[in-house]
């Protein structure tokens, strides 16, 4: 009776999941193994048909690559300025929330404005930083124009819009360190470096490995700045299994391919979130 | 204790602060729409709604379509009120609309290639008897009319022709001495000059909207590859990998390595940014399509106007006709096949698909209705500046198209991932793939599509 009490009071968040997450998911499972346009009525199975033909078509493999790379990019570069900028403000005992609050500005606007911003303000050969270089004689090239740099500019972009978020989380985590163990490695004689090593970052380790799992999630879903500066060019230079899985289920009527790309992109997050879950269980069991 | 309330007092004016930017940036998503009320009962008590969804129209272009079509045909009858909704997204929400059953009554579409798969499906309705009703066909330019059915029967009419060609700066023109190009010679040889002046050879641009490619890809179609080697390549009966179709791709290719089409900047330049260049003085032309009139009014203003010549663009095959054009649409509208008012959406199509309706928008937003029809008989004289410029450049592009010298614009009657293809000829430009790469991959997905039933109907040029 008790249990069936639980799995009532289970029921809602379970409904909600199966009908945003569950069916949808099924759903698009399904599809991909069919030629489904989007919207004819008719809907015919063809097994593999759509994975061999994104694994036969070089911009799939393109886009795969470099959305390896623009995850090897989010693991380490926010990462390290987030966590330097956390270590630093803890150190503050005034202005450290100003300082959040700066750094977390362009997390909470929408990803158009700072991509306006960026392609306005810095970006723009006209009124832009690169115009006003241009205009002083400086022969600056355009970051987003060249297919060697155009990853790395919209990265920066990202990069620049996520790293306060990342300070913030880390900075949370470590101010939950008990002082005590703290204080104790300094009366031991431990030097910053040494009291962060052996005090601050195992206390933080778990916030550290979740962050990692949700970059890894969110870099195989990764769509809003490159389709906003770049839409996948020059020349696929920036595209993505996302932006190529947009372009083929809304330009192109090819649902069930985009869906076969949907998924591999599915199964990118899910290997992070069954890592992430081991993890935990691992922690506990120990 | 002390600690802890100055954090909680600042953790309150963080929220706060971030709730405050949160809620202001969301504001900038709101679709507006051109009813002032925005809703069926605003002044028409008992009136059924007529709903149309239309890109992100510039306010001042709001509100010439709210002037010229939607006050004028709300006060025409008591029946139904048009609402028509800008949205910024619309060709994504009527994509989903549709799939979905739902959407406007009048759907805007991007063109035949858009309409085929909606058509088939059952979501757009046929429009034959309303085009029988209103004698659409002895009104409408033949290649245009054909190239919106669908198994014979019309689903969609586009709003506006749109060509490309070449836009100019007249007064660079006269202070440098030379003279509009009617050759590609002579047209590469201003842009030579102008580079070595530290001008952009001519000025473009795909930021925010990747499909600016195409235009280039038609471009080089139509005045390079030919309109008969085209018109055979869509049906048929010449292979994309044909030798003309490959020299074409790499023609503009060439074109992009030399930095005639704003060299490094071209992603990073939008038709704005290209039209204040070009009225800046920073460049002799603006090579692209006539919708983009219409934001050239922003920068060449009053006597500025007269500074802005437009004129076909040369061919690269001599043996072509001159003047030469590439057939193009801006955009399509249908009837939804689940709109519980068809006849009014009819009637409101009609009125929009007459030369008055021509002649009232383009005077005071030139670039986005040269409406099709087959001539314009209507008094067109108290149009000036650059609305004059327009209507004249529509005037030419209608005679060309009934003596049949016309090429296609990809986006018109290239079927989906066919005009994709097109899309990605940037990989030709930036040397990460051959144009026989590019064309044996466009040959593989177009033969898919030919054999779907994709390809819409494709009018014959001249021969």
């Amino acid at each position: 009776m008790k249990s069936f009490r639980y799995y009532i009071l289970l029921l809602p968040a379970l409904l909600l999941s199966m009908s945003v997450v569950l069916i949808p998911g099924l759903l698009t499972a399904y599809i991909s193994f069919t030629d489904w346009n989007g919207v004819s009525p008719q809907i015919n199975w063809i097994g593999l048909g759509n994975f061999r033909a994104i694994f036969a078509d070089n911009v799939f493999w393109k886009a795969l690559g470099n959305n390896i790379r623009w995850t090897i990019l989010f693991v380490t570069v926010p990462v390290f300025i987030g966590m330097l900028s956390a270590v630093l403000l803890l150190g503050r005992r005034i202005n450290a929330t100003l300082y959040q609050l700066i750094y977390l500005f362009p997390y909470v606007l929408a990803p158009i404005t700072n991509a306006l911003l960026w392609l306005n303000i810095i970006f723009n050969p006209l009124t832009g930083v690169i115009g006003f270089l241009r205009k002083i004689g400086l022969n600056v090239p355009a970051p987003l124009g060249n297919i060697n740099t155009a990853l790395y500019a919209v990265a920066a972009v990202d990069i620049w819009h996520y790293w306060g978020f990342l300070t913030v989380v880390y900075l949370a985590s470590l101010r939950q360190t008990p002082m005590d163990q703290v204080e104790a490695a300094q009366a031991e004689g431990a030097n910053g470096w040494q009291v962060f090593r052996y005090v601050y970052f195992p206390s933080i380790l778990p916030t550290v490995l979740l962050m990692y799992v949700m970059i890894i999630i969110f870099s195989f879903l990764t769509f809003d700045y490159v389709y906003l500066l770049t839409g996948g060019g020059p020349a696929h230079a920036t595209e993505m299994l996302s932006t190529y899985a947009y372009t083929l289920g809304f330009s192109t009527f090819q649902v069930g391919r985009a869906s076969a790309v949907g998924l591999v992109m599915s199964m990118f997050g899910l290997i992070a979130a069954a890592f992430y879950t081991w993890l935990s269980r691992r922690e506990i069991t120990e | 204790m002390q600690r802890f309330k100055h954090l909680r007092h600042s953790l309150w004016f963080v929220t706060l602060l971030l709730l405050g930017v949160t809620a202001l940036s969301a504001c900038a998503a709101a679709p507006d729409a051109a009813s002032p009320s925005g809703s069926a009962d605003a002044g028409g008590g008992e009136r059924q709604t007529v709903t149309m969804w239309f890109w992100g129209a510039p306010p001042e272009h709001q509100e010439t379509m709210k002037a010229v079509l939607v006050d004028p045909y709300n006060a025409s009858q008591s029946e139904y009120e048009l609402v028509v909704e800008f949205r910024n997204t619309v060709d994504k929400d009527i994509s989903v609309a549709l799939a979905a059953g739902e959407g406007p009554d009048i759907v805007y579409g991007s063109g035949p290639s858009f309409v085929a798969p909606y058509a088939t499906a059952g979501k757009l309705e046929n429009m034959d008897a309303c085009s029988a009703a209103n004698g659409w066909q002895d009104r409408i330019l033949q290649p245009i009319y054909e190239s919106g059915t669908v198994n014979g029967s019309l689903y969609s009419l586009p709003n506006s022709l749109n060509t490309l060609g070449i836009f100019y700066n007249k007064a660079v023109l006269e202070e440098n001495g030379w003279t509009p190009p009617t050759t590609i010679e002579e047209l590469e040889a201003i842009m030579d000059e102008a580079m070595a002046q530290g001008m952009y050879a001519s000025v473009t641009g795909n930021k925010g909207w990747k499909p600016v490619n195409e235009n280039y890809a038609s471009l080089f179609l139509t005045h390079a590859a030919g309109p008969q080697a085209v018109h055979d390549a869509l049906t048929g009966e010449l292979a994309w990998t044909s030798p003309e179709i490959q020299a074409a791709v790499e023609k503009s290719a060439e074109w992009y390595q030399k930095g005639y089409l704003a060299g490094e900047d071209y992603v990073n330049l939008n038709f704005n940014d290209a039209v204040q260049l070009l009225a800046d003085g920073r460049s002799p032309f603006f090579i692209g399509p006539t919708l983009v009139f219409q934001f050239a009014t922003q920068f060449f203003q009053g006597e500025d106007a007269a500074n802005l010549g437009f004129i076909p663009f040369p061919n690269v095959n001599e043996e072509l006709a001159y003047p030469l054009y590439t057939l193009g649409t801006t955009a399509s509208l249908s009837i939804n096949a689940n709109s519980d008012v068809k006849d009014a959406a009819c009637a409101i199509i009609d009125r929009m698909m007459t030369d008055q309706f021509l002649v009232d928008m383009t005077a005071r937003w030139p670039g986005y209705w040269g409406v099709p029809v087959k001539e314009i008989n209507v008094d067109s004289s108290q149009l000036t500046g650059l609305s004059a410029e327009y209507l004249s450049a529509i005037a030419d592009i209608m005679a060309a198209i009934n003596s049949g010298n016309f090429g296609y614009f990809t986006a018109t009657f290239f079927p989906p991932a066919t005009q994709q293809e097109f899309i990605n000829i940037d990989t030709v430009w930036l040397g990460t793939e051959s144009a026989s790469d590019m064309l044996e991959r466009v040959e593989t997905v177009f033969t898919e599509e030919l054999n779907a039933n994709l390809v819409p109907p494709i009018p014959a040029p001249a021969q």
